[in-house]
């Protein structure tokens, strides 16, 4: 595989060193992203996922460790981190609690001005990641407290987007929004990964997300990674997952008793289109057998 | 970090001070600055050291804690004693320039100092030693009185209680909105004043927004579990004077009385 875009060496995170409150949120955590794919990160509450990403764009130092960007450590200097910040685009949970602006336009090109790119640009490119997260052109000029809680999201992730980040990194951006809601933007996000072929990282605790669009996942527990590869080897291994306090896909689990039953499927299954054809391969064995 | 900042400094423990009724502190409080502020002689200031320090004993409150809650009234404590040091007239010891060291000068100086110093440190026993709800609810009782003059005593308290129980939460939000804001590129620490007033802007309307709708939220849970204002609202604890309430108090007045006695036969 080609080089890392982005990569963590021994990352450690400690808040409050020193006092009662210490604690240890991330611990010797080395991962790496590479161009163009979709990584999974998945971990319960309080697992490190929210520390672990501020790390990625230098909102918060590390501890001990490094944060790599191309090969360069992110927290170097003034202007390395300023780098960092707008390669890796971060959305936050909720983004839309971060809406300030008069209007959707002004709210979008925050990020643009802020890396004081030219009029134009900044105009291409709101109206090009508006179009991303699909928000229509009319609603530009409307002031963001205006829109539905849905619409509200799609502008705060297109002000990231503005900043067209080589490495895109979300923190749990489905959260609270109705089904409909939530696979349209998920397909925005992809869009963008397609048409740009930018990293896009999505932090989740929702196995069935992961296991739909992620090429890779890393899992952690108590601030250490447990588990790093691909969603069939990942959930291959449902027992410890489940001992970690992570559900695993419904169809894993419908595997997994299947197997208990006897039913032996050909591979690991983790999504319904799997399953089907798994069934169906079965199905077809069992005919051709008799 | 914002979430360093240390807040509501109750600092829990089952000490007899501890469990003292949160209106017995506030009255004792009361006691313990009325002798503060009568007491001139070394011998009165003594009462009242010897005092704090029993309680200070009694509670396991240790003196560095109290020392470093004290940092930010450093300026006004040697501010106060170097105005009373150079600016009271009297027997002439030292002389510079403009300034004018007095015999009555030191003396004094070393009591403003040490009546600052005193207050504060008595303050900081109650909030230390009572926890915030305690406290408000205990202010609540003591104010009741004032509900014959039409002062919403209750309401009042239940806005105190509800804005310490929102700081921390706040502080939480602020630091959120921040790191967004600074994801997107802003920055809070370059320019001119005006430019960086501006750049507030982006944390204080999010900050701003988020606060009313918690307001709101906060009404509507607090109306569906039929909260009308204190009339007729009755508590889980009920606070009642104990034994150990009238014996503090008694230590109190006695501080007091013996503040006075001492100052009356300048002893």
């Amino acid at each position: 595989m080609n080089e890392p875009i982005l990569k963590t060496e021994n990352l450690c995170h400690v808040y409050s060193a020193g006092t009662p409150f210490e604690l240890t949120a991330v611990k010797d955590v080395n991962i790496e992203i590479y161009k163009g794919e979709i990584l999974g990160v998945i971990g319960h509450t309080g697992s490190g996922k929210s520390t672990l990403i501020q790390h990625l764009n230098a909102l918060i130092k590390p501890t001990s460790g490094a944060v790599l960007l191309d090969g360069r450590d992110i927290n170097a200097s003034k202007d390395s981190v300023r780098q960092a910040r707008s390669r890796v685009g971060l959305v936050f949970q909720y983004p839309e609690y971060q809406l300030f602006e008069e209007t959707v336009y002004k709210d979008i090109a925050f990020g643009p001005k802020n890396m004081k790119l030219s009029e134009a640009e900044i105009d291409e490119r709101v109206r090009i990641s508006a179009q991303f997260v699909g928000v229509e052109e009319e609603l530009l000029d409307r002031s963001p407290f205006e829109l539905s809680g849905g619409q509200k999201r799609r502008v705060a992730i297109a002000g990231v987007i503005a900043m067209m980040p080589e490495v895109l990194v979300l923190d749990e951006p489905m959260a609270g929004l109705d089904p409909g809601g939530r696979e349209s933007i998920m397909e925005n996000i992809l869009t963008y990964h397609k048409k740009t072929g930018a990293a896009i990282v999505i932090v989740t605790h929702s196995m069935e997300e992961a296991a739909r669009h992620a090429g890779r996942m890393v899992v952690l527990n108590h601030g250490t990674v447990a588990m790093d590869g691909t969603p069939e080897e990942i959930f291959s291994r449902g027992e410890e997952l489940r001992s970690m306090g992570l559900a695993t896909p419904v169809m894993t689990d419908l595997s997994e008793r299947l197997a208990a039953l006897g039913v032996k499927l050909p591979r690991t299954v983790y999504t319904v289109e799997q399953m089907t054809r798994a069934l169906l391969e079965l199905e077809r064995g069992c005919r051709d057998a008799s | 970090m914002l979430r360093d900042i240390t807040l509501g400094q109750y600092f829990p423990g089952n000490t007899v001070v501890h469990r003292l009724d949160p209106r017995t502190k506030i009255l004792l409080v009361v006691l313990y600055i009325a002798a503060l502020f009568t007491a001139n002689s070394w011998a009165s200031y003594g009462v009242v050291v010897v005092f704090l320090a029993a309680a200070m004993a009694i509670s396991k409150i240790k003196l560095r804690v109290m020392l470093k809650g004290m940092k930010p009234l450093i300026f006004v404590i040697v501010l106060t004693a170097g105005l009373n040091l150079f600016y009271t007239r009297g027997e002439v010891l030292a002389q510079w320039w403009i300034f004018t060291v007095t015999r009555e000068g030191i003396r004094s100086a070393v009591f403003m100092a040490g009546r600052i110093i005193l207050l504060v440190m008595g303050t900081f026993m109650l909030t230390y030693t009572t926890s915030p709800i305690m406290l408000t609810y205990g202010l609540e009782l003591l104010l009741s009185p004032l509900k014959k003059l039409k002062v919403p005593v209750h309401e009042l308290a239940m806005m105190m209680s509800m804005a310490l129980r929102l700081i921390p939460t706040l502080i939480e939000e602020t630091d959120k909105i921040m790191s967004a804001q600074k994801a997107r590129g802003a920055q809070f620490d370059t320019g001119n004043l005006l430019e960086k007033a501006r750049a507030m802007l982006p944390i204080l309307i999010p900050l701003f927004l988020s606060s009313f709708r918690r307001a709101d939220e906060l009404a509507t849970a607090m109306e569906a579990r039929c909260y009308h204002g204190g009339e007729g609202r009755t508590r889980l604890r009920v606070l009642r004077f104990e034994l150990r309430d009238f014996a503090a108090l008694g230590l109190g007045l006695s501080v007091l009385a013996a503040v006075i006695v001492i100052k009356r036969f300048s002893l």
